[in-house]
């Protein structure tokens, strides 16, 4: 669809540029196009060994939230959710951003009591948050049983009302286009196989079409960070794991918002199409392999089923799984990499997606400036040396 | 079922039967600085192929063992 509309065209890379973006995926393109519109940044490219979006950026859950819980990761997810609201003006492009609302369920008086300080958290850091009774997640979404029949019956719930989705082709068709339109050449089928490195400088990349030199090189490349690590002969804080989506046939509008259930690691959200995404756990181990089991499947269906019983009729038509460089914290690498004109934008393991903007707006000032701006200081690579990891909770 | 796992002591067996411990690593000598420590509980070679890894098999006979798996393909070496 990008070739026969003509809104992009790969481009081969030339012999020279003064940034280069390895990864096209979201956060690549995003650096790219906020470098190019933002920051006069006129040689640019981006390469892709697969195609645009190939990894992650097309395999998540187009969920888009800010209810983390560490002070130091708020601020920018919260920026992010509220520049997603611009970008379809911005990209001119519609990117289908509906901020349906994200309800939290909670099994347990404990649960509840670890919310409420959650939400504590997230409304000093500015984001709207609420609680919400059995009797008013019923009335919100009449399909949930919230009756004490199930295993774990449902006691309370956390309401983010700014929460919702985007779709995640329509973002990377958005910034792509927007990028290949301010100049930007965004170059697929071309992998990265080595850096050079000169007097603890980087001097441009090795590839499968032969050497490019950059005056900087920065590096989005989703789960694949621990390969460009081995390139520089480094180690990365992070895991990757896959995690295994799932989407239904379509059915007539019955669910209005994201719901999801961090005890039971399931989330499930009906697109606009009327298909439901199911989600999402993680593997419960280190794999770089995209596939599908059955037991990941059958365990996520049975326990959104014990919730949503009415779904018994609905068939999983479709599922994929996508890798996430997971960190000890749950917080990214961004910013200096310890080489010289060489950055990071890596471990962003399963909340990657909903950071797009912030952290294209972001990387690409890091890029130009050399100054850790003050949203991103604490992702810094050397937290993990200084005893200052980021305090967030899986969720 | 992704792969099966060999086990010494119960066979071979599906790999939700066991915890995944992560990948070999050594431990810092006694009296290694913070740094050393850092590098060994938070990074990883995480790689993309062969690699050795823990496994401890907790619906089987209970044992920690060692297993070179390929990370990409899920072949286990010396099966």
């Amino acid at each position: 669809m990008l070739m026969a509309n003509r809104i992009l065209q790969y481009k081969k890379p030339e012999k020279s540029y003064e940034v280069i973006v390895v990864g096209g995926g979201l956060h690549g393109l995003a650096t790219a196009y906020n470098l190019a519109r933002y920051h006069g940044v006129k040689r640019i490219a981006v390469l892709e060994r697969r195609y645009i979006g190939s990894g992650g950026s097309g395999r998540n859950t187009e969920m888009v939230r800010a209810n983390k819980r560490a002070h130091e990761t708020l601020p920018f997810y919260k920026e992010s959710l509220e520049m997603w609201d611009g970008l379809s003006a911005e990209l001119d492009w519609n990117l289908m951003v509906q901020k349906k609302g994200l309800i939290a369920l909670a099994h347990s008086e404990g649960e509840v009591d670890s919310m409420r300080m959650q939400g504590d958290m997230q409304r000093r850091a500015g984001i709207k948050i609420d609680m919400l009774s059995p009797q008013e997640i019923k009335k919100m979404v009449p399909a949930l049983d919230t009756s004490d029949r199930t295993a774990l019956p449902i006691v309370g719930a956390q309401f983010h009302p700014e929460g919702g989705t985007v779709h995640h082709d329509a973002a990377l068709w958005g910034y792509a286009k927007a990028a290949g339109r301010l100049g930007v050449d965004i170059c697929a089928g071309v992998e990265v196989t080595g850096f050079s490195i000169d007097g603890g400088k980087v001097r441009g990349v090795k590839t499968n079409v032969g050497d490019i030199s950059a005056g900087k090189v920065h590096v989005a490349v989703g789960g694949y960070s621990s390969e460009i690590a081995r390139m520089l002969g480094v180690k990365f804080p992070v895991v990757t794991i896959p995690m295994q989506v799932m989407t239904t046939d379509l059915m007539a509008p019955f669910l209005d918002y994201y719901v999801a259930s961090p005890r039971l690691h399931w989330y499930t959200q009906q697109t606009l199409k009327g298909d439901l995404i199911l989600g999402g756990q993680l593997d419960p181990w280190q794999s770089w392999n995209s596939y599908n089991t059955w037991e990941e499947c059958s365990e996520r269906v049975a326990s959104i089923l014990e919730y949503f019983p009415d779904l018994a009729h609905a068939r999983v038509v479709r599922s994929w799984s996508g890798l996430c460089d997971c960190t000890g914290d749950s917080a990214p690498v961004m910013g200096p990499s310890g080489i010289d004109n060489l950055s990071l934008d890596i471990a962003w393991g399963y909340y990657g997606f909903k950071a797009t903007p912030a952290s294209g707006k972001y990387s690409a000032e890091y890029i130009v400036t050399g100054k850790v701006p003050e949203k991103i200081k604490y992702f810094g690579l050397d937290r993990f040396f200084n005893r200052s990891r980021v305090r967030e909770i899986i969720i | 079922m992704a792969f099966l796992l060999h086990c010494p002591n119960c066979g071979s067996r599906g790999p939700y039967e066991f915890k995944f411990g992560g990948e070999c690593k050594s431990a810092p000598e006694p009296g290694s600085d913070l740094k050393s420590w850092c590098d060994y509980l938070y990074f990883n070679e995480n790689m993309s192929g062969f690699q050795e890894e823990w496994w401890f098999h907790v619906m089987g006979c209970g044992d920690w063992i060692k297993i070179r798996r390929n990370t990409v393909t899920h072949e286990i070496a010396g099966k």
